[in-house]
């Protein structure tokens, strides 16, 4: 019986993994052509915009496991473990941030500008330290809050990978001390969704906000951790959809919990469309220019202004008009459409948001095949390593698999 | 929780519900005294002109705004109980419900007295609604203060409208076992109700549509009396933070009352039993939450502020903290964020009198951050010549204790004549977890 | 064929037991009429072949209406005069879909509650069938059956449990 379960979750898995290492290292080597190029900012910015989304993607999923396991909600276990398998990306996010200071020169237009006092906020290298610090925080929290769970969730039974017996040497005895480990998977993930919230809004507002060094919101940080929550929510109802429809595994989710996921995803569309309305408001109605110029830019410009429409119709309208109708909250094929549809309008979002300040007096359309091959390159990478995690450890996809008692 | 059966929680609310003490009745009568006191002072007001009261150029916006958006606040935490724990399914809120969803109603109704208040002549208040009139003049639908209108008084019937529909099980209960005028007036405020399986299904669907649509309702509102000061140009106001802050800070304000509410209340009529420590407990933790989020919304405003290298933006924050109110800015400070981290120890949040010493410091803590925004911002704005100060007149300080005296005794009323706790959703409750405990 | 009933009801402590007892008087051929009971209960609903509520619909078509009411109120009263107010444009969305919001609540309320009474159809009068003990702690089920069949029905009721008043 034990055979047959270690040969399928590896030949499943082949070809995908063949397929996502080919198109990471494809786009890799595009971005490097691009940026030795002769508009490096273009390439920078494309770099920047996904380092932004994939990296909000990961750590708003891990949330969702966090935020169950905090408040102690029982209907999820199984999701919340697909949920830490989003962690997988959180080193390869930070070596990414690393890369981003070889670009510092085409990102941070304001280097060598008289900033009449934020030099004191906005130089190089505290901005680098700080984020690199938070991030550093915010990873270690995650992974060690993952790490704990993995007691739980692990069986000696299904087959051992390398990383589980690594884990294994580490734990000794996983069945012992298990009242500790949920003690510590408490505190850890309090403190995770503390950091989240700190550490997203500190990088919303260093690597966001302030690439317009003239220009600020209030609610700029807060509304780049809503963002990595729903986006968030909306990765992790495609990574279970997925396996969920996938026959190469055993995962299965009732109706009745998919629903409640879409649920909660809907309630995030409409907070993140709140968020969004309190900032525009405000600025709008206030009329001052110093705030209104980045509003006009992006949103009453062309090209800018189709593109503020396509992200507006399809993170608000679209998720809010469609899922009112419950059924279609219980069908997978139907929210990996709607989900990925929303991820697609939160690139166009950090796009619009990061674009206006590196294309001035852009003509025609800002989006062109170059954008796309980096995009598609980053998203291997993201998958390649959701999938590497959950092929290390199958148990997570079993039926029986362990829960966080 | 689960030991308790349907007859104990019956006969635990329904004896809550038997002729009140002359002790009771002195309480009642005091409260109605202290809205005699507050009633006459509006009287003066209304012959004196609001001179009456401290406001003066610069600052127009005094105590009356305050307490508007104090008690507004409060209202919310009812409704994140009643309406927005429901659609999360939290069990906890079951034995709280019925009393917070109270709290709504009442604290909705005085705030929106405060406005009226605030007009000086109240008989010109119809000027701010949609009514045809000869001269085709109609109100301003983009200004904040008609936003405010619209949001209030649809709070104030959605709220009313939903706890009336969840008490209609419990008028049935009440009017199955009374007699005589009691049974008539319970007869007639139960409809009818008779638990039939259709009845039950249609009541539980409308009770999920009605959370449902509070839930954004909660939000929507806060938000417009945010917009009431952010939507100007003042520093300090105007600023995109102040929706989901004001929310926080709402919610953070309404459970602190909830707990200074629900601790006497258990106490004196003997809901140990019901309303657990477990229940207090969690929403203590509740306030942990609130209380870091408005943490961050301090944070945020003041890096902003030097951030924005706005000589206005940064005088405003500075005198804020070391100006003529510097008193009342580090009072917010403290008993808002400092002193529900208490909450951390649980020693502390599970033992009723740090419970309700502490909610008492947060609702003073955040009665004194609406001071400190309104007045902060508008005695000390652009003009250096143009900053003022003002204190509240004796007449302000009998219109805040009025506020509270008609809330106590509408309250005391509520107590002691209508059922405090649900008993419906309490028995739903049990028979949920018995089933849990089954499989 | 006599077309008489009478209804026989019989009192449950426990929600498990009422429902063996509804399946068990369906199974026998009897009706059961209705089940009174102190806290709703889906698998009653389902054993009585309830239909879904309709409740839903009133609610959207209020919110709707309110949606398409609230900027409507907003745009007409600013074209009165179309007076140009702090320098917005006269029919400015941004502003006015706060009233719009707020309507659709509103009018999505009142079409819940417009649903609520005609669905449960209260102000209701009570049946003579209904024991007071139902909205406190106790099941009733009433369940019929022509005359000559009421000592059997009533015996069965007693078998499974209940109390006959």
């Amino acid at each position: 019986m034990n055979s047959a379960i270690t040969q399928h979750p590896a030949a499943g898995f082949k070809p995908v993994l063949l397929i996502f290492t080919f198109l990471a290292g494809a786009g890799f080597l595009y971005f490097v052509y691009l940026a030795t190029g002769s508009h490096p900012e273009k390439a920078w910015l494309v770099f920047l915009v996904n380092f932004l989304l994939f990296t909000s993607l990961s750590l708003g999923a891990l949330l969702f496991s966090t935020i169950m396991h905090f408040t102690q909600a029982k209907w999820c276990q199984r999701l919340a473990g697909v949920a830490e398998a989003f962690s997988a990306f959180f080193p390869v996010s930070l070596v990414l941030f690393l890369v981003l200071f070889l670009g510092r020169s085409h990102l941070f237009t304001w280097i060598g500008e008289d900033l009449h006092g934020k030099e004191a906020w906005l130089n190089i290298p505290f901005l680098f330290t700080r984020i690199l610090v938070g991030l550093a925080i915010l990873y270690g929290l995650g992974i060690g809050y993952v790490v704990h769970s993995l007691k739980f969730r692990l069986s000696r039974k299904q087959d051992i990978t390398r990383l589980k017996q690594f884990l294994f040497n580490r734990w000794q005895d996983p069945s012992t001390g298990l009242d500790k480990t949920k003690r510590h998977m408490t505190f850890l993930a309090g403190w995770y969704m503390f950091a989240f919230a700190l550490v997203l809004a500190l990088v919303g507002f260093d690597l966001v906000m302030s690439m317009d060094p003239h220009w600020y919101s209030t609610l700029f940080g807060a509304y780049t951790f809503i963002k990595a929550i729903y986006a968030g929510f909306g990765a992790l109802i495609i990574a279970a959809a997925v396996l969920h429809l996938s026959s190469a595994n055993r995962f299965t989710l009732s109706g009745s919990q998919f629903r409640d996921l879409s649920t909660l995803f809907f309630g995030f569309a409409i907070v993140w469309g709140d968020f969004f309305y309190a900032q525009f408001l405000v600025i709008w109605y206030g009329n001052i220019p110093e705030e209104t110029t980045y509003i006009i830019e992006r949103t009453m410009t062309s090209p800018w202004s189709s593109i503020a429409w396509a992200v507006f119709l399809v993170c608000f309208i679209m998720p809010f008009v469609v899922l009112l109708r419950g059924k279609f909250k219980e069908t997978p094929q139907f929210m990996i459409v709607i989900c990925s549809l929303v991820i697609t309008g939160f690139w166009l979002e950090h796009f619009l948001l990061l674009a206006p300040n590196y294309l001035h007096g852009a003509h025609g359309f800002p989006i062109g095949i170059n954008e796309v091959v980096i995009t598609i390159g980053f998203l291997s990478l993201f998958a390649l390593s959701v999938i590497l995690y959950l092929k290390q450890f199958p148990d997570l996809l079993e039926s029986e698999a362990g829960e966080v008692v | 929780m689960s030991q308790l059966t349907f007859e104990q929680i019956n006969s635990a609310v329904l004896t809550t519900l038997i002729k009140p003490t002359p002790r009771y009745w002195r309480f009642v009568g005091l409260a109605f005294v202290g809205i005699l006191i507050f009633l006459g002072c509006w009287a003066y007001q209304l012959s004196m002109g609001l001179g009456v009261a401290g406001m003066n150029t610069p600052v127009h916006w005094g105590t009356y705004l305050i307490n508007f958006v104090f008690w507004v606040g409060i209202a919310h935490s009812g409704t994140l109980i009643s309406a927005i724990l429901f659609l999360f399914r939290a069990g906890w809120r079951n034995p709280i419900a019925r009393a917070a969803e109270t709290m709504t109603v009442f604290a909705v109704m005085i705030a929106g007295m405060y406005p009226l208040i605030h007009l000086g002549r109240v008989w010109v208040v119809f000027y701010m609604l949609p009514l045809p009139n000869q001269r085709f003049l109609w109100p301003n639908f983009q200004s904040p203060l008609i936003f405010d209108i619209v949001a209030i008084s649809t709070y104030f019937t959605v709220s009313s409208m939903f706890w009336y529909t969840g008490m209609v099980p419990d008028f049935a209960i009440i009017r199955d076992r009374a007699e005589g005028v009691r049974k008539k007036i319970f007869s007639a405020l139960a409809l009818g109700w008779t638990g039939e399986t259709g009845q039950w299904l249609n009541y539980s669907r409308g009770y999920l549509l009605f959370a449902g649509l509070a839930t954004p309702l909660v939000i929507s509102v806060h938000s417009v009396v945010s917009w009431d000061f952010a939507l100007g140009v003042t520093p300090g106001w105007h600023t995109t933070i102040f929706a989901p802050y004001f929310v926080a800070g709402a919610i953070h304000s309404g459970l602190a009352m909830v707990l200074t509410l629900m601790i006497p209340l258990r106490k004196l009529f003997h809901y140990e039993k019901i309303i657990t420590v477990e229940v207090l407990e969690s929403v203590a933790k509740t306030i942990i939450f609130t209380g870091l989020i408005v943490g961050f919304a301090y944070g945020t405003e003041i890096f902003i502020a030097w951030y924005s290298r706005s000589i206005v933006e940064m005088e405003s924050f500075w005198w804020r903290a070391f100006g003529d109110y510097d008193i009342q800015y580090w009072i917010m400070v403290i008993c808002n964020t400092a002193i529900p981290l208490l909450f951390l120890i649980k020693k502390i949040r599970t033992r009723i009198i740090p419970l309700f010493i502490i909610s008492i410091f947060v609702n003073i803590g955040m009665w004194m951050e609406r001071f400190v925004i309104i007045i902060g911002s508008v005695a000390h704005d652009f003009l250096p010549n143009a900053w003022g100060h003002y204190s509240p007149t004796p007449i302000e300080f009998v219109f805040m204790l009025g506020g509270f005296c008609i809330f106590i005794f509408l309250f005391l009323l509520f107590a002691k004549h209508l059922p405090s706790v649900s008993m419906t959703e309490m028995k739903e409750l049990i028979h949920h977890e018995e089933e849990h405990h089954e499989h | 064929m006599s077309t008489e009933t009478t209804t026989i009801t019989g009192l449950f402590d426990t929600e498990s037991a009422t429902l063996s007892a509804v399946r068990e008087i369906q199974a026998q051929g009897w009706k059961v009429k209705e089940v009174h009971s102190p806290i709703p209960s889906d698998k009653l609903a389902a054993a009585l072949n309830r239909k879904k509520s309709v409740i839903g619909w009133f609610t959207l078509t209020g919110g709707v209406t309110g949606f398409i009411s609230g900027f409507s109120l907003a745009i007409f009263a600013a074209t009165r005069w179309s007076l140009i107010v702090g320098g917005k444009p006269i029919v400015s969305w941004i502003p006015f879909f706060v009233i719009a919001f707020e309507f659709t609540i509103l009018f999505a309320v009142l079409g819940n509650v417009a649903g609520l009474v005609t669905q449960i159809g209260i102000p209701a009068k009570m049946g003579a069938n209904y024991h007071p003990d139902c909205s406190g702690s106790v099941y009733g089920v009433l369940a019929e059956s022509t005359p000559e069949d009421a000592e059997k029905l009533r015996l069965l009721l007693q078998n499974k449990g209940a109390t006959t008043p």
